[in-house]
């Protein structure tokens, strides 16, 4: 295996609020490798934006705080990083795209004033009329018709699909080793979501860049990604690559989530969703954070947070004290994969 | 964005006509301009009779309205009916100090207002920011004519116990007919100025920190975070731009409504301003001064609305007038 582009070890990121403090990262540790596409998924809540935007620097402190944590890139650490050094990393080596690009973008300044900014911020040297035309060119990239004309235009007169094309274009304009995008197909039409998933498949062909793709869709993790952290209450309950994850779920989480999802291929009257609803993160539930929830739930689960912990291979991890019992569980999807 | 304007105005037409009109109606009921005469003794009652006809006091109200139009575009708002002097120099003369104060008193407000919005939202909850914000709160609570009687009294303090003259607290000049720009003109009209910079200023500022709240948390200043751009660039390109969008009509608006006369400000300071102006006015029953003031007024609200409007569409590229 090559170096991973990015080393996370047990985040903590908390955030201080009226009614006591929100755990909303508790101790995550991953790797992403060069070229791959992350994906995590997790439902509103779970720690998938937070445990990302903290990388960066742009949860608002106070009433955030980075408890403890590494976040190894390129053999630095960017929760240690001073803002003038982290600043030379956002947009330019790490870049990110939003959820909702209808308020993602100024509306009071050209798009191509805006996607040009990213390049003078990093390169304050380069020429006028380099920018601009680099400018076009990524407009062109990412599918934006009459690119010269869209240059001049603000955000309003863009429809939603191609505000996000711009975003997406604004994220690599200095080719960064690492894109980092937040929901990027959560705000938009479903037809719109499939043409914008593939300019960003387009554009990590394109960069090479390592991708974290967070997400609550998992029809979009089994298109998109190589491999998959399935976040619930600020901790990672699984982690492995598509294929096994999709086909033999081994944390009772997972296999919720999968079975809440309606199927084409089959006559359903009732959808099956998780019973219970998500736990507050001010005050957790003693044990694995989940057990109110799960149909496997017991004494011990009670008592102790299970790690998270190999099952079959390195590669594929779950966090559940009975992973075993799962064994030959039949996910909706995992049909779907044999046939 | 001409055509734009130019509709605008013409729409103001009937508005004004309108609006001068149901002033016309309530000024004329509310007093006769020639009681007065009446209780002396030494006019006689054919005196009466005839001012009373020359005044037209004795046609129907609409009548009169249409005489007193006339008097306005034929004859620049006519003249006093206790006087008989015209009232155009007399608006422009009071008009020219209002203006004067207000210039001053708003551009410091405006500067120091936003200023100290930007410092107090970007250092939310911090000593600077408490501080500013319970300055701002004074500000805002504090009642017009007590804080300019409370600075009267204390600089006729200052002059009574130790002979030091740092502002006048009354009047324009020392002599009558002294220049406009002058250290004795500023001096007199120092403490009027304040009065008004404290109670702008206050509104600014906490309309400006507001807005810059409002704005800092958005998710496209985040974005422009997200680029690495510099934190103050991020204020000055990201924030600023759109916080001072709210900002301007607000600003635009008390302006307009400020140079009809900083009415109560004008009046403890004996200041020869149109507020003033339009005091005495009144207690004389003088209905077409009063109405000229009305009317000047009017067209100024009108104006600055139209400018405010104008304003926001040069900063928000949202906003088309077509």
């Amino acid at each position: 295996m090559p170096d991973p582009v990015l080393s996370i070890r047990d985040l903590v990121v908390e955030f201080k609020t009226e009614d006591g403090i929100v755990h909303a990262v508790d101790g995550v540790s991953y790797d992403l490798f060069p070229g791959e596409t992350l994906g995590i998924v997790g439902e509103s809540g779970s720690g998938k934006s937070v445990s990302t935007l903290a990388l960066l620097g742009l949860i608002p402190q106070p009433p955030g705080r980075i408890v403890s944590g590494t976040a190894d890139f390129k053999g630095r650490d960017l929760l240690k990083l001073k803002k003038k050094e982290l600043r030379r990393v956002r947009g330019n080596e790490v870049a990110m795209v939003f959820q909702d690009p209808m308020t993602s973008l100024n509306p009071v300044l050209t798009v191509g004033n805006q996607l040009g900014e990213s390049i003078r911020t990093h390169f304050p040297d380069e020429k006028k009329e380099v920018v601009k035309e680099r400018v076009i060119d990524l407009l062109k990239l990412v599918g934006v018709p009459n690119a010269e004309t869209r240059y001049a235009q603000y955000p309003h007169e863009f429809s939603g699909g191609m505000r996000q094309r711009a975003m997406i274009a604004m994220s690599i304009t200095n080719s960064p080793a690492l894109l980092i995008a937040d929901e990027p197909t959560t705000a938009l039409d479903v037809t719109i979501q499939a043409q914008v998933l593939e300019v960003l498949r387009r554009v990590q062909a394109e960069t090479h860049a390592a991708t974290i793709l967070i997400t609550h869709d998992l029809g979009i993790v089994a298109e998109m990604c190589d491999r998959v952290l399935v976040m619930y209450a600020g901790h990672i309950v699984e982690s492995g690559d598509v294929e096994t994850i999709f086909r033999a779920p081994r944390h009772p989480y997972t296999i919720g989530l999968m079975d809440s999802l309606p199927k084409v291929t089959e006559d359903e009257e009732w959808l099956r969703p998780i019973t219970g609803s998500p736990p507050s993160l001010i005050d957790l539930p003693p044990g694995c954070p989940f057990h109110p929830r799960c149909f496997l739930a017991r004494e011990r689960c009670r008592q102790e947070n299970p790690p998270l912990a190999p099952v079959e291979g390195s590669a594929h991890q779950s966090a559940c004290h009975f992973s075993d019992e799962l064994i030959g569980h039949k996910s909706k999807f995992s049909q779907e994969a044999v046939a | 964005m001409l055509t734009y304007i130019a509709r605008r105005v013409l729409y103001s037409i009937p508005v004004l006509l309108l609006s001068s009109f149901l002033s016309f109606l309530f000024v004329s009921y509310a007093g006769n301009p020639i009681a007065l005469l009446r209780q002396n003794p030494r006019v006689s009652h054919q005196t009466l009779i005839n001012l009373t006809h020359q005044m037209h006091l004795d046609k129907p109200v609409i009548v009169r309205y249409f005489y007193w139009l006339h008097d306005v575009f034929a004859d620049k708002l006519g003249n006093s009916l206790i006087t008989l002097q015209p009232i155009w120099p007399q608006i422009t003369r009071t008009m020219s100090h209002t203006a004067q104060v207000i210039i001053i008193s708003e551009g410091l407000a405006i500067m120091l207002g936003i200023a100290v919005g930007i410092y107090s939202a970007i250092r939310q909850y911090s000593i600077f920011d408490y501080m500013f914000t319970s300055i701002s709160f004074f500000g805002f609570a504090l009642p017009t004519f007590w804080l300019a009687l409370l600075l009267q009294i204390a600089f006729t303090d200052i002059f009574l116990h130790w002979n030091v003259r740092i502002f006048y607290t009354s009047g324009l000049n020392s002599n009558p007919g002294g220049s406009a720009w002058s250290i004795d003109r500023l001096q007199h009209i120092a403490l009027p100025v304040m009065t008004l910079l404290i109670i702008s200023f206050a509104l600014y500022s906490r309309y400006m920190r507001a807005s810059m709240l409002d704005v800092i948390n958005s998710d496209y200043v985040r974005t422009a975070r997200a680029k690495g751009v510099p934190e103050w660039k991020v204020i000055m390109r990201h924030v600023f731009r759109n916080a001072l969008i709210p900002i301007t009509t607000v600003t635009a608006l008390n302006i307009g409504g400020l140079l009809g006369g900083a009415i109560v400000t004008e009046t403890v300071f004996s200041l020869d301003g149109i507020g003033f102006w339009f005091v005495q006015a009144l207690n004389a029953k003088d209905l077409y001064e009063v109405m000229a003031y009305l009317v000047v007024t009017s067209v100024i609200i009108v104006l600055f609305n139209l400018i405010a409007d104008v304003t926001y569409g040069f900063l928000d590229p949202r906003i088309r007038y077509d």
